[in-house]
């Protein structure tokens, strides 16, 4: 199968003073949570090791000495503790779990926030994948270690140091044995937990293969079928299953040697201990209470160890997922104001562009040199090839991209100085694939006017020539688009783009022509909308049919970054160059589909 | 069949906890052998209290040093070591049984999937039958190496070390376990509250990411319309959303831990002081009491998560019922026929009265008669869902006629099998699918032989995708698809092409679309597609007139039927739809003459 190495993460990274500092920085706003839930977690962990303490003075005292009061003295205190100890682990449950939810939130709310800055270059290079991963599963790995983690270790520490302390009180010697083993379990659970992480990450990455072969075998049945593939696919796929049970089982194995090992080891030490103390009984030094309460210490010890063992693991981890996020805020965007903008009340007027270059990489020019002049309320027609660099010129004039050299001018103003908002809020644009949000017709069609109101919406609805079909639903303006405006049909989608343009109302309109076919009579509402749309304003269209090109007041040929031709239809066909071979073509084509008396209706992308 | 060793469609069973341990079968006694060792391990950890019973009783207490020391410290020892491996063993038994039971289940399901009717798949939805060929066989998977094992671990506990009190003291032993009932009640009605709001939990955040999905790939819209605030405003929302819902959650935790924490103890402190006192009026030993006192423990505190594994067991079944629906399916007999030639077939095809439906009273295909003679081109001309493509549907057997007689080489296409068939036939689709791998191995794709390099060039250079790939960093190992380059249509239809070319069928079976592709292009795909369709038998799809002038056969469809059939020739004596569609062409080069006259007026 295919290879996915490459696109594999960094999973440790190292942890410096910058990074636990901004890590630190994450939970400042939120200090009096953390000293909450800390204070509540070194309750839990001090009572924890008392009671077990309380037990053997249970014995010693009570049983031991005869004492019925001090029975019924300590296990009053013993109740006591348990109901303390109940309410601390309400408080810190309910702090720590709900300051993660606060840091996830955080994380989350600060990187869309910072997204929304962020230019279309930044776009076309990381895939949304990426993107997605840095706002789920990195925020909850790091927010986990940051609250969970530091809960687990705090919880640790202290149980240990206080079980090492009341051990020192019951019997100093023999708390030095358990003292001089306890960095061994350590390092030993450090070890384990890092190579059951590993392996565990590792059966996830073939579960993700594992996916991406189910989706090819559904998707791709058809082919499979025809070119009776099965044996062949399923040997394939049976690597990628052996290599996740290889993965899984190993990392269940280790897990379940783990605890076992730690026991056996602890277990060693307790019978030296039960040697030694028993033999200190007799000599008066050691009780029967405090054999008992050596037993449940070096007994449970083993799970503080592990808590630290897995924090520890999970710490690594959690730096490489800091450092993506971390990277991703720190991205400037690529087209920011200048320190110095002029105010701007209108973008109407001429449109120069001059010398204009831009290139994504160095050496690979896109754009080599363009110089065109647009006047107020004309219709430009970019037309040529695709990847000639029609897009790219739009997105350069609505300065999503900066040009590499020269620049762009609105009214004689180059338009570097001006607001990117003022720029942007005054553009309207229907793209070729029209793309809708989740939620009802009213909502898309608002969200070229926020403050629109229902009026306004339908009379946006009307001139666009969406008006008629809208009603047709049963909940009319309310009618749910799915998601991405899949419940509606390409042709409805770009109407209803046309009518958020046109309740925009854009000084400068952008429009990039679909080229999938919608059938005759949505075409022609199509047009009568886009009509409306650019009377009086400035315009420019990726054409791609020949009603709209003949109609421009000026087209231009882009081919190979460059304007290979520039003129009316009339001096262009003349002309007989490129735009006389793109027209004819496409002359062919129009017809023929026009007149097909099949009706022929292509499958159309849904954008 | 080496990637399973068994049918697990005959294992299905109405009862999901029958049908689940039924999909473990050939691992049984690797689980038997799991609880075995756990039931060893539990016993150990008793013994353990019993030794310390033991030591505090007849050694420290009794003064009794010496060989008694010894002894009792070796026996805690080894009944340690034994716990110790016995827990590993069944650990290792337990996951050994998981990982196997679903690795078979996942080849098993892939298999399947892959080897189902077509029209299976055509009714499906993708999205669907990934989730249950992947999370749901997780559910399973944890439900075999977690849930039911878990479930027996604390079952187990709870038994030994019940029975162990019971042979100290009855008294004792039935104290210690009256608030057990109430510890599951709780804990179980605890986890199901907290499985809810774990779901609308896990909803919501479902909810954020679409909604960031939706902005992030409508990144040129917010931009366009400078909605960068509002689509924070929009975010903020759902993200608030899903910290209320968080906070939700915690608080049903930060409940139910404390009260069950203070039940928990409640038992154990009345335990322990029943024991204190029992002790204290010399009715059991000391060292009894501080045996006691740790066994009650661990029958105690492990009920507090039997709730959360029995409520996690009714999501392992839900999941293998979802698995099960895809599993009763019948699968396509890929061998079944009688009829199995030696070499290749010539090609020679007699369609007879032929009718198909895909749903019983929507006649897709009626009475089609026609005969190919084998070399034959044969074009289809018709409208969308006119026909054309069920017609080609049925050659490789991806549907069955419902009546009338499909002959090739003069024996029924029932008669042979699939497999055969498929082997004999090529298909170039318009937008064909490639596979998330090089380009190479794309080409490779349908033939089973060893291929070496030079013959993939060679039928690339065919298809005219030589030059393209070449000119690609990487070559022909440059990958495909969402990690790797995209193609275009045209391209991706020249891989096809390449691809049939080295599959070599006897028969082909064309979509002759060549749309938005430029004309330079456009003549490569036609070319390369001669070359492919010579000395075979071959069935166009076809959209233009002058893609099927040349046929010996135009069939033209129109809702089902075949209307009109014969060469170009015949066909244009005839009025008719193939003259209609054949005097556009004529009328639009006229009319385009017009056109480029007008405007050099």
């Amino acid at each position: 199968m295919s290879t996915f190495e490459e696109f594999d993460e960094k999973e440790y990274g190292k942890l410096t003073g910058n990074i636990l500092g901004r890590l630190l920085s994450l939970l400042k706003p939120h200090w009096k949570w953390v000293v909450g839930f800390l204070l509540c977690i070194a309750a839990v962990s001090i009572i924890d090791s008392y009671t077990t303490f309380l037990s053997s003075r249970l014995i010693d005292e009570g049983i031991r000495a005869g004492n019925r009061q001090a029975i019924i003295r300590i296990v009053m205190i013993y109740a006591s503790m348990i109901v303390f100890q109940a309410s601390s682990a309400f408080g810190f449950i309910y702090l720590v779990g709900v300051l993660a939810e606060r840091v996830r939130y955080d994380l989350r709310k600060r990187m869309f926030n910072h997204l929304q800055q962020l230019s279309l270059s930044y776009y076309s290079q990381t895939p949304v994948g990426w993107i997605m991963s840095r706002l789920t599963s990195d925020t909850e790995r790091l927010s986990d270690v940051m609250t969970w983690g530091i809960l687990d270790i705090t919880w640790a520490i202290i149980n240990i140091s206080t079980a090492a302390v009341f051990m020192f009180i019951i019997n100093a010697s023999l708390a030095w044995i358990v003292l001089i083993l306890l960095p061994l379990l350590i390092v030993i659970a450090i070890r384990f937990r890092k190579t059951i992480l590993l392996f565990y990450r590792r059966s996830r990455k073939m579960n993700s293969k594992i996916t991406g072969a189910f989706n090819e075998g559904i998707t791709g049945v058809r082919v499979i079928k025809a070119l009776s593939r099965e044996e062949g696919n399923l040997r394939e796929f049976s690597e990628l299953t052996d290599g996740m049970y290889q993965a899984s089982f190993k990392a269940a194995w280790l897990s379940a040697l783990f605890l076992p090992t730690v026991q056996i080891i602890s277990a060693a030490t307790l019978g030296i201990i039960l040697w030694r103390g028993g033999m200190q009984v007799q000599i008066g030094v050691m009780t029967v209470g405090g054999i008992q309460a050596f037993v449940s210490y070096i007994t449970f010890i083993m799970w503080p160890i592990q808590d630290m063992a897995r924090v520890y693991a999970q710490m690594q981890n959690a730096v490489a997922s800091a450092e993506r996020i971390f990277s991703l805020i720190d991205t400037e965007p690529a087209v920011k104001n200048r320190s110095q903008t002029v105010q701007t009340e209108s973008i109407q007027g001429d449109i120069r562009f001059e010398n204009v270059h831009f290139h994504y990489e160095e050496n690979d020019p896109v754009i080599k040199g363009i110089d065109f002049l647009v006047k107020h309320g004309e219709m430009v027609a970019l037309v040529g090839p695709t990847g000639g660099g029609k897009t790219t010129i739009v997105n350069l004039l609505c300065r999503f991209y900066e040009p590499t050299q020269g620049t762009i001018y609105f009214k004689d103003v180059d338009y570097h100085t001006m607001k990117l908002q003022d720029i942007q809020s005054r553009i309207g644009m229907v793209l070729q694939t029209p793309h809708l949000f989740t939620g009802s017709i009213s909502d898309n069609i608002r969200y070229g006017k926020l403050s629109a109101n229902d009026q306004e919406i339908e009379k946006a609805a009307k001139l666009a020539g969406a008006h008629d079909f809208i009603m047709q639903f049963e909940k009319g303006y309310q009618q749910d688009v799915g998601e991405g405006g899949n419940l509606l049909s390409v042709g409805q989608k770009q109407l209803i783009s046309i009518a958020r343009a046109i309740l925009a109302e854009p000084e400068l309109f952008i429009m990039d022509e679909a080229t999938s076919s919608v059938d005759t009579l949505t075409e022609s509402l199509i047009q009568q909308g886009i009509d409306r749309l650019m009377k009086d304003r400035t315009s420019f269209v990726i054409a791609h049919r020949l009603s709209t090109i003949k109609r421009a007041d000026k087209i231009i040929v882009i081919e190979d970054g460059k304007i290979e031709e520039m003129g009316t239809h009339r001096e262009l066909i003349i002309q007989q160059g490129k735009y006389y071979q793109l027209y004819t073509q496409q002359f062919r084509q129009e017809l023929e589909a026009q007149y097909d008396i099949f009706n022929k209706q292509e499958p159309v992308e849904a954008g | 069949m080496k990637y399973y060793d068994i049918d697990l469609k005959k294992t299905l069973s109405k009862k999901r906890m029958v049908g689940l341990l039924r999909l473990m079968k050939g691992y049984h006694w690797l689980y038997i052998g799991a609880t075995v060792a756990l039931a060893i391990a539990t016993i150990s950890r008793t013994g353990i209290y019993l030794i310390i019973r033991q030591f505090i009783d007849d050694v420290v207490l009794a003064g009794n040093y010496g060989t008694n020391l010894i002894r009792v410290i070796l026996f805690f020892i080894g009944l340690s070591l034994l716990q110790g491996a016995f827990s590993f063993v069944s650990g290792w038994l337990a996951s050994k049984t998981a990982e196997s039971s679903t690795r078979r289940l996942r080849n098993y399901l892939f298999d399947h999937l892959q080897r189902l009717p077509y029209a299976y798949h055509a009714e499906s939805k993708t999205g669907e039958l990934i989730s249950r060929a992947t999370s749901d066989v997780d559910a399973i998977n944890r439900f075999y190496g977690e849930q039911a094992i878990g479930i027996g671990r604390i079952l187990l506990m709870f038994i030994v070390n019940f029975i162990a009190i019971l042979q100290l003291n009855t008294r004792l032993a039935l104290i210690s376990v009256i608030a057990v009932p109430v510890i599951v009640g709780v804990s179980i009605f605890f986890f199901s509250k907290v499985s809810k709001a774990y779901e609308e939990y896990q909803e919501q955040e479902a909810t954020l990411s679409s909604r960031l999905q939706e902005n992030l790939t409508g990144v040129r819209v917010v931009k366009a319309f400078a909605r960068q605030g509002y689509e924070s405003y929009k975010f903020d929302q759902e993200n608030w959303q899903k910290f209320k819902l968080g906070k939700k959650l915690l608080s049903i935790h930060s409940l139910f831990w404390p009260i069950s924490d203070i039940i928990c103890g409640a038992q154990m402190l009345t335990a322990f002081f029943v024991g204190a006192m029992m002790a204290l009026n010399q009715e059991i030993t000391v060292g009894t009491y501080i045996a006691f006192a740790s066994l009650v423990i661990w029958i105690i505190w492990p009920m507090r998560g039997l709730g959360r594994l029995i409520v996690q067991t009714s999501t392992g079944m839900v999941s293998y019922s979802r698995v099960v629906e895809i599993l009763k399916q019948d699968r396509e007999p890929l061998n079944e026929g009688d009829y199995l030639p030696d070499g290749n077939v010539n090609g020679e095809i007699i369609f007879k009265d032929v009718c198909f439906s895909y749903e019983e009273d929507h006649p897709v295909l009626h009475e089609i008669n026609f005969v190919c003679n084998p070399g034959d081109v044969i074009a289809l001309l018709g409208s969308t869902g006119s026909g054309k493509t069920s017609l080609v549907n049925l050659l490789p057997r991806f549907y069955d006629a419902d009546s009338g007689s499909i002959t090739l080489d003069g024996v029924e296409l029932t008669r042979y099998p699939r497999k055969y068939l498929r082997s004999q036939i090529g298909i170039v689709e318009q937008e064909p699918f490639l596979f998330s791998r090089s380009i190479k191995e794309n080409i490779k794709y349908g033939v089973l032989r060893d291929v070496s390099d030079e013959e993939v060039i060679q039928a690339a250079k065919f298809a005219a995708i030589h030059d393209v790939l070449s000119a690609f960093p990487d070559g022909y190992e440059t990958l495909v698809g969402e990690r790797g380059v995209t193609l275009s249509g045209g391209q991706k239809q020249r891989v096809a092409i390449a691809r049939a070319l080295l599959k070599n069928p006897s028969i082909l079976i064309l979509d002759d679309s060549t749309s938005s592709v430029d004309t330079e292009t456009e003549a490569q795909i036609r070319a390369a597609l001669n070359k492919l369709m010579q000395n075979r038998t071959t069935f166009i799809i076809a959209h233009r007139i002058q893609s099927v002038m040349a046929a010996n056969l135009i069939l033209v469809f129109d809702k089902g039927k075949i209307v009109q059939k014969g060469t170009h020739e015949e066909l244009m004596k005839q009025s008719g739809m193939y003259r209609e569609i054949f005097d556009i062409q004529t009328r639009i080069e006229v009319e385009l003459e017009k056109e480029i006259s007008s405007v050099n007026v």
